[in-house]
């Protein structure tokens, strides 16, 4: 098992009127072939952004003033003005957005923004060739095929979310970043989704998984490695069982101590209450397992 | 099935409404004060060379020829059994010319000015909206500017204003009329050539203020599609921008069609009276010389014409909306 992606020195700030807000502060991260690296930290740590720049969709007023991201041994320049390929997209690197309800345009049936996907990276691919992909690897996952005849309002939420996860991964990306994807839906529909990632990366539809979310449980279940990331800088990273179990970083420790249902450990201790921004925490040494 | 619902009700809706309007039409001119035989009669009296005696005797004639003698409601329902049979009735004012000798020759010059402009404004309109909104900058300022500007003109002031620039200033194009006075109306291309010079004017002060009412419209839905989640996402499957400018046109398409079946009305209005700005042959002459005569046949049918126009462009564009929106076919049909 071998680096599958390499992101480097990423700086990304919002121009904003007034001042310019530092998001993702020179932060760097590996992701292993096959693993689900979980994102995880509070609104506002930079973890979406941070996934929206690996996943190539940065744009004003966000701007990546500095990085590289390198998969298969290509290295990108995602810095300045630097020109990616329209191709990374979607074929290399794909995004799982945040709450699919909005993602597909409503007045489209599902086939036909397969079909758009399909042939804006096989320019001769035939509509009938790119159904009966999309079909295959519908049944292949266990959905049924005439989800590509509906329209997405025809869809329930768990069930569109779990297409557009398909549709994410229809050209075999590299690695999927995926922001949120369990956050709209109910505790067995996120059950299913996050069975249906870990079976796609068992098929090698996709090598790796940045799975962002603020969601802790869920990440417990499907991340193998987690960071946790505090105003724009990783605090901590490490496997699942360590982060979660017994975390060294003080702002992971408060994290872990706020989730309401909580590990053994922290299930009689009292939930200490944290200001926004806390000095101590940002001085404090990050921590690498 | 679901779509033979869906435009099985809009057209009962149409036809219930078409009723109502039926009614309005007949009722509303006659609710004007004053009575259209005493206009003749008057005319006639200032004339001399009829005693008082005789005038009654022709006032009490025209009352009967009319059907003015008979209540309302017996008035009402003749009116409708002939509107039916095809028969709009006789001019009170031109007598005995029939109203639908007067509307075919004043309807052409309304539909050669409309249509065009309607037609025309709405795709140049939409068009310049979404190229002004996808290119931003200042083309869309600037596009922006000017179609607001256009927009909040009256047609009726812009005509004024191009008739004195282009017709009286500039002596470019004939002044008023719709063809050269000697000429009669005949499907030749010497008649063609000299009734365009007259039509384009007219056209002008419609289409403008249309387009400007289209693009401002157009441009905000547009910037508003641009931002929404699916084209984020789009883009991040590499989607070429070429399809996903189609998906943005689609959508921000569906209040155009509405605000086109709604504006339509407003477009007929400003068009009768540009037609009078331009002393133009059309329905807008011939209504306006009708309310100033009290002559409800005519009144009653060239507002009848405009509610049929209007009604079935809504019809037309509620079913539209029906065949891009899936949603709103859902919602109407009763069906996901």
């Amino acid at each position: 098992m071998g680096t599958l992606v390499n992101a480097e020195n990423i700086r990304g700030v919002y121009y904003t009127e007034g001042k310019d807000v530092v998001a993702v502060n020179d932060v760097s991260i590996k992701i292993e072939e096959g693993e689900v690296l979980g994102l995880a930290g509070e609104s506002g740590s930079g973890k979406t952004t941070l996934g929206s720049i690996i996943s190539l969709i940065a744009r004003p007023p966000l701007h990546v003033e500095e990085g590289t991201l390198e998969i298969d041994g290509q290295v990108q320049e995602l810095g300045g003005h630097a020109k990616i390929p329209r191709t990374w997209r979607g074929a290399v690197v794909s995004m799982l957005p945040q709450g699919a309800m909005n993602s597909i345009s409503p007045t489209k049936r599902i086939r036909q923004l397969v079909y758009d996907v399909m042939r804006s990276h096989e320019s001769k691919i035939s509509k009938e060739e790119a159904l009966d992909r999309a079909r295959e690897r519908l049944t292949t996952l266990g959905l049924p095929a005439r989800v590509l005849d509906a329209y997405p309002h025809q869809l329930s939420g768990g069930m569109k979310q779990r297409t557009v996860t398909i549709i994410s991964t229809l050209l075999n990306p590299r690695l999927l970043v995926a922001d949120e994807p369990t956050s709209a839906l109910d505790v067995t529909s996120q059950k299913i989704l996050i069975e249906m990632l870990l079976e796609m990366l068992e098929k090698r539809i996709m090598s790796g998984v940045i799975f962002v979310t603020h969601d802790l449980p869920v990440l417990r279940t499907a991340a193998n490695r987690i960071a946790v990331m505090y105003q724009g800088k990783i605090v901590e990273l490490g496997p699942t069982e360590i982060v979660v179990e017994r975390p060294e970083h003080p702002y992971t420790q408060a994290l872990m101590s706020s989730v309401l249902a909580p590990e053994p450990a922290y299930a009689n201790t009292r939930i200490e209450g944290m200001s926004s921004f806390d000095r101590s925490l940002f001085d404090a040494p990050a921590v690498f397992h | 099935m679901a779509l033979a619902r869906y435009i099985g009700r809009k057209v009962a809706w149409t036809l219930v409404v078409f009723v109502v309007a039926l009614l309005l039409n007949f009722l509303l001119p006659r609710l004007i004060p004053g009575n259209p035989v005493d206009t003749i009669v008057g005319q006639l009296a200032q004339g001399g060379g009829a005693g008082g005696e005789q005038l009654q005797q022709i006032h009490e004639q025209y009352m009967k020829e009319f059907g003015l003698d008979k209540p309302m409601w017996q008035q009402f329902f003749i009116y409708v059994g002939n509107v039916f049979q095809g028969d709009l009735g006789t001019s009170f004012a031109q007598y005995p010319a029939s109203v639908n000798t007067l509307i075919a020759q004043a309807l052409p010059w309304s539909i050669a000015i409309m249509l065009p402009a309607i037609i025309v404004g709405w795709i140049v309109g939409n068009l310049l909206g979404a190229v002004a909104a996808f290119k931003g900058g200042w083309l869309d300022r600037g596009a922006f500017i000017g179609s607001l500007f256009l927009s909040s003109v009256p047609p009726f002031a812009l005509a004024i204003i191009l008739l004195f620039l282009v017709a009286v200033k500039g002596g470019i194009l004939p002044v008023g009329g719709a063809y050269s006075f000697g000429l009669t109306p005949e499907f030749s291309l010497a008649f063609f050539g000299d009734a365009i010079t007259y039509w384009w004017l007219p056209f002008w002060s419609l289409v403008l203020v249309y387009i400007g009412g289209q693009a401002v419209g157009m441009r905000s839905m547009a910037i508003y599609e641009l931002g929404s989640d699916y084209v984020n996402y789009n883009r991040g499957l590499g989607v070429k921008e070429g399809h996903t400018v189609r998906y943005i046109f689609r959508n921000a398409m569906l209040p155009q069609f509405t605000g086109l079946a709604l504006s339509i009305a407003a477009l007929i209005t400003g068009g009768l009276i540009t037609e009078l700005v331009f002393s133009y042959p059309g329905l807008g002459s011939l209504l306006f010389a009708a309310i100033g005569q009290n002559d409800y046949p005519v009144i009653s049918a060239i507002t009848l014409l405009i509610t049929i126009a209007v009604l079935i462009a809504n019809l037309a564009a509620d079913i539209l909306t029906g065949f891009i929106d899936p949603r709103i076919r859902a919602v109407q049909s009763g069906e996901r």
